[in-house]
Parts: C-alpha cells; structure tokens; sequence
C-alpha cells in the first residue's frame, strides 16, 4: 500500500522536474533563435563587400552518380577556375539530414561561405538558406523552394532562388512528340515522384498539349520515381496492357524515357514509337536523338554547365558587392531559367561541351537568363 | 508406431511435416493463386501470355537476388548490401565488355568478372561478419555502401554504354517466346534448389540457421558454411547487375535502386523466416512472383499510381499476416 501513493508522487517529480528542464530548453532555444535573428538581420550587408581571400565557394548537389549533376559540378568548376579559387563540391546521395549537416560543417569553417545549392527537398531549401543567412554567408538556391518563401523574406544572405517552369518543357515536349505522331494516336506518359512541383508541372504542360491536339489520347500515366530501372518495368507492363495501341511515350525526364526505350526494344518497338524526355538533357539522350534511329524526338535543357557555374557567380558577384542584394528587385532575386527544347536541328550545340569562353558572359552576367519571375 | 518414427528419422523423409506447418507454407502459394484469380476477373488484359512473359520478365532479376539471398535470410542472418554490389557488378561488366568509354571487349568474359565481383564482396561480407564477429547487418550495409561508393568512380559522370550486341541482345530478346533473362533466372533457381537440397552447404545452411549452438556443438564448422551463404549471395547480386546492366543498356549505379527492399519482401512474404532456419528457395520462388504480379497487376487494373505503393504494402502485409497468424505463438520473428 505504501509503495503505490510514493511511486507515484515519484513519478509526478520526475515529470516535473521534466517538463520544467523542457520548458527551461524550450525558453533558451527561444532566446537564441530571437537573439541569432537580430543579430544576424544584415550581418552579410552590414559587413560590406568580402575580400575574395576569405571566401570559401561550395557547390551543394545530389551526386556525381548522374549525368546531370557531374556536369552542374563541372560548370561550377568553370567558374572558379575563372576566379582563381577553388571549389568544394558537397554531395549528399539524395539524404536531406545529410546535406544540411555538411553545409552547416563548411558555415562553421569561420570563411564566408559562398554556396550553389541544389536543395534535395522542397523542405530542406528553407532550413539551408537559414542556416546561411545565420552565418552571414551567400547562397543561390536552385529548384526546390516552398511556394509563398521569398529571398526577400529570409534576408540578403539569400541571394537569388533559380526555378524553371515545368509547364512550358512538358508542353514543347509534347507538342514535339504530337507532330512526329502526326497529331493521332495513343501516347503513355511516365512521370517523376508525383509530389514533386516539377513533376506535376510538366505533366500539366503535357495535359495542356493534350487539351489542345484532338486527335492524341492518354492512354495511361504512371510514375516511375525518375528512374530508368522502373521505367523499363512500367514501360513493359503498360505495353502489354495497351498493345498495339501506344504510338507515342511521353516521360518527364531522360532516364525515364532512356528506359522505356529498352523496354519498347524489347518488343520490337524501338524507333517505331517516338518518345520525349521532358527535363534533363543527359548525353545519351542526345545522342539517341541525333542518331534517330530510336525513336527518340525531344528532350529539354536547363544547360547544367549554366546552373553550376553562372548559380555560383551569382553568389560570387553577392560576396564581392558586384550584385548588391540590398537594392536589387524581387524579380531579379526569385526568376526562371531559361530552358531550351533540344531536337534533331539543335542537338548539335548540346552534344559539346562548353568551354570556360563559352561560358564567360553568364559569369560576367548571371542574369542574362532570367526569363521572368517566379510565378 | 516406434518403427515407423525410426525408419523416418534414418531417411530423413520430409513426410513428418505437421499439418499446422504445411497450411502455414501453402499460404504465400494460396494469396499467389487469389491474386492472380482476383487480377484475371478484374481486367481480360492479365491472364494473356504477353503480360505473362513481362512478369517474368520483370520478376528475372529480382529472382536471382532473391534466390541468393535466400541463403543468407536462412542463417538468420541478413544482406544489405545488394544494391551497392549490383552497382558495382554493372560498372565493372559494362566497363570491360565492347563499350563506349574504353577499347574493351571481353563478351561474356565481362559477365563472368562483374558476377566475380559479387563473390568478392559477399567473401568480404562473410569474413567480415564471421571473423570479426560484427552483426551481418551493420557489415553488408557498409560494404554496400563502399560499393555505391566504388561504382561512383567507375561511372565518372555518365553512364557507360554496353555496345555489345551480343550481350544486349541477352537482355532484350526472346527465345521460344520467353525473354532470355528468365531463362538465366530459372536456371540460377534451380541451381539454388539443388544446393539447398543435396548439398551440404544447403543443408548445413539450414542447421545454422536452426540452431547455431547446436550445430557448434554436431561439430559444424558454422564460420565456414556462413562464408558460403554470403558468397551465394553476393554472387547473385553480381549477376543481377551485370543483367540489368544488359537489360538497360548501360552501367549505372542506380541500376539496383529499390531491389533490396523487394528481395528481402520477396523472401520473406515468401514463408523463409527473418529468424532463419526455416524456408528455403521454392517459398522464395513464390514470393518473387507474389510481388511481380502484385506491381503488375495494379497497373493493368488501373489503380490510381498515387496510391499503388500503399496498396502494395497493405497486399504485403495482409499476405504476411494470413500466413503466420495461426502460427504467431512459434514464430520467434514476432517480437
């Protein structure tokens, strides 16, 4: 009997004592965040433009596992290699923690950090660019950022945020795919991780492609994750569930469709049906599509070398006071890339590889390819 | 009554299986058999012999993983790193056949070198985990990792490309109708079968599994046959990649992403107990082809794509549920 009244009055002290220690963090945590907020408002623009010798560049990115990422790096390579410094490459195997841990490592070096970022998630961009603003480093987020978050609200350590419109490259691709179909027929379509915001745009450009060609009908969507390995599988089921009636494949990016190739290979389809990539121009896809002889019509670049070298001049230019963030416009601070529809008649140009002259005036001017703000 | 159990035990004839045990493994067999009557009513597109070559078609490569894998899941022991093994096996396969990166072209050589690889690793992973003492888990999920890590040198930036029509054509055409890789895969399923069955790795395999002090104690060498299991399965991860490698026409790192959750699924939704001891090759058979009629046929159904990943896990895990409820109390799994 007596056991049981002082257990619990045990209890109730632990619990006390608990929730007292948590309030006690809860209320620290607040002081600091509030204190490291006003302290660091304006820290990047109070300190005035940093001397170049005590910048750090860092590129933060998925991995080099992937075309397009190794060659985002490159670009970024280019760009320091025009500044004389070197640039160190952050890649984070598609592990959110994991990316936010290594930037906030290079934060606490004790150097401006001046960083090119690929956030992994939607989510992580707000938690990057925070950390940075903390810091009183430079940051250009590219891709990935909340709807209703601007630079502007975060601070001037938030540089720019570069996004592309998905809409217009799943729409060209589609049209681009209609006309080698002859406006008619059937056409599946492979999209990316159905939460992503460029997955649902370009399947909206395609939906609106759809909307205005009577004669095409979509047959069947399904996702395939992004990857050429689960293309292949979905590729093969819906063509054994449509035989005969799929003239036409519409993925949303490269390696999707790379993969549904293999898979209309497989039945003895390659080059019969014309098929599109929506994003990505990796090297294969262009070669298929210069080759022609697999079906391969269209694909749409975002130009990576671009995206890594002129993303971290645009950081650089911030740190250096070239681009004075304080006064510069919201739709210079939150815009579109260009993106470029690649067929037969251009792929040329894509096929080489840029070269650091090539890519001089985007690092004299990062801005050249702004094509709007963000919507 | 007693000679009958003796003559029994000295043959070592499987007739003394409980019929509690013999309903528990005809359940994967009874939700394959539902599955495929379900999918056949819903849609006339299922039950045709070109959805029935795509399944097997897609099930090929996770059947040699499995049936790899099946080895190790018997010991009570588990592989994690079939991904990173695949990559690696694919680079190096893609690398050393006609390719467009280099002047190699060694044909099936190259096949034989990249499942090679595989048997390295699942060596290391077996030494490792034996000599050194460390859980097989945390071993396989670091060389797996050296592995995605090994195959990210390799690739260099973009994916090499396989130009050898020979083994290409290993990965795209048919014979008499069935794609040649399932071909290879039913041809890896009856070799595990016979090693499970009339070897003494098989069988010692089983033992370990069962029991180890036991076995310790019978005078098995339980380091040496553990050795085995992990290097039967690292072999198979090393041919599914030099496979998907002829599949996709390419080599990549990503060429295993997702496989070692299905495979592990697959032989366990199969009836091969995570605990060990228990199961074997043709549950993993079936288990394979419960999750490739599963993912196929919820497309042909026209399930909504958003939410077929759940659909699938609630089929999985309803599927584990029927077939153990009855046997919760014994499963040493459920804890």
């Amino acid at each position: 009997m007596m056991s049981t009244p002082t257990r619990r009055s045990r209890l109730r002290h632990r619990w006390a004592r608990r929730s007292r220690v948590g309030l006690a963090c809860v209320g620290l945590l607040g002081l600091l965040a509030a204190g490291c907020s006003s302290a660091s408002q304006d820290s990047a623009s109070q300190k005035g433009p940093a001397n170049p010798k005590d910048l750090v560049l860092v590129q933060a990115i998925r991995s080099l596992s992937n075309p397009y990422h190794a060659e985002w790096a490159k670009g970024g390579e280019m760009f320091a290699a025009s500044v004389g410094m070197p640039v160190q490459t952050l890649t984070d195997e598609g592990d959110s923690q994991r990316q936010l841990t290594q930037i906030k490592q290079v934060l606490a070096s004790g150097k401006t950090v001046v960083l090119n970022a690929d956030p992994n998630t939607t989510s992580d961009t707000q938690a990057i660019v925070r950390a940075v603003q903390d810091a009183g480093g430079f940051v250009v987020s590219q891709w990935n950022k909340p709807n209703g978050l601007t630079p502007e609200q975060v601070g001037n350590s938030w540089v720019a945020h570069i996004g592309f419109d998905g809409n217009t490259g799943g729409y060209q691709t589609a049209k681009a795919l209609f006309a080698a179909m002859n406006n008619t027929g059937g056409i599946i379509a492979l999209q990316g991780i159905l939460d992503d915001v460029p997955a649902k745009e370009r399947f909206a450009g395609l939906q609106k492609a759809i909307a205005e060609t009577p004669g095409v009908q979509l047959l069947d969507q399904q996702t395939a994750h992004w990857t050429r390995n689960e293309a292949f599988q979905v590729t093969q089921t819906l063509l054994a569930k449509h035989a005969g009636q799929v003239k036409g494949v519409w993925a949303a990016n490269d390696d999707m469709a790379l993969g549904a190739i293999q898979a209309l290979r497989a039945v003895g389809l390659a080059g019969k049906v014309p098929i599109v990539g929506a994003s990505d121009a990796v090297p294969e896809a262009l070669q298929d599509i210069q080759a022609g002889d697999t079906g391969y019509v269209a694909t749409v670049s975002t130009d990576a070398y671009w995206q890594g070298g002129a993303g971290l001049a645009l950081a650089y230019q911030a740190a250096t006071g070239k681009f004075d963030v304080a006064t510069a416009s919201p739709a210079s601070r939150s815009f579109y890339g260009k993106e470029f529809l690649v067929t037969k008649a251009n792929v040329a140009d894509f096929l080489k590889t840029p070269t650091p002259t090539d890519l001089a005036p985007d690092f004299a001017n990062p801005q050249a390819r702004n094509v709007g703000p963000l919507q | 009554m007693n000679t009958a159990v003796t003559t029994r035990a000295t043959t070592g004839s499987p007739t003394a299986v409980p019929l509690g045990r013999r309903v528990l493994d005809a359940g994967p067999v009874l939700a394959l058999v539902l599955l495929v009557v379900v999918f056949s009513l819903a849609t006339s597109r299922f039950f045709t012999l070109p959805n029935a070559a795509s399944i097997a078609n897609q099930a090929a490569i996770l059947l040699v993983l499995a049936t790899g894998a099946t080895f190790v899941i018997l010991l009570g022991g588990v592989d994690l790193s079939i991904e990173g093994v695949m990559a690696t096996s694919s680079l190096v396969t893609v690398l050393l056949a006609a390719n467009d990166r280099n002047g190699n072209h060694l044909g099936y050589v190259a096949v034989l070198v990249g499942t090679a690889v595989g048997a390295l690793f699942g060596l290391v992973n077996g030494l490792l985990h034996t000599r050194l003492k460390i859980p097989s888990f945390m071993v396989t999920l670091g060389t797996g990792a050296i592995g995605i890590g090994i195959a990210t040198v390799l690739f260099g930036g973009q994916p090499p490309q396989l130009l050898d029509d020979g083994l290409r054509a290993w990965g795209t055409e048919r014979i008499a109708g069935m794609p040649r890789l399932v071909i290879i895969a039913v041809a890896v399923l009856a070799l595990g079968y016979l090693i499970q069955k009339f070897t003494r790795i098989g069988r010692y395999i089983l033992v370990i599994g069962g029991d180890e002090q036991i076995a310790r104690l019978a005078g098995v060498s339980v380091a040496r046959y553990k050795l085995y299991a992990f290097v039967l399965a690292g072999t198979a991860s090393g041919l599914a990649g030099a496979m998907a490698s002829t599949q996709l026409g390419v080599g990549d790192v990503q060429v295993g992403s997702g496989q070692l959750f299905a495979t592990i699924t697959a032989v366990v939704v199969g009836g091969t107990a995570l605990t060990g001891g228990r199961g074997g090759v043709p549950q993993t058979l079936v288990g394979v082809l419960l999750i490739s009629v599963l993912a196929n046929g919820l497309i042909l159904v026209g399930i909504d794509p958003s939410i077929q990943r759940s659909v699938q896990g609630v089929v999985i895990v309803a599927a584990i549920a029927a077939t153990a409820w009855t046997q919760r109390h014994r499963l040493r799994v459920i804890k």
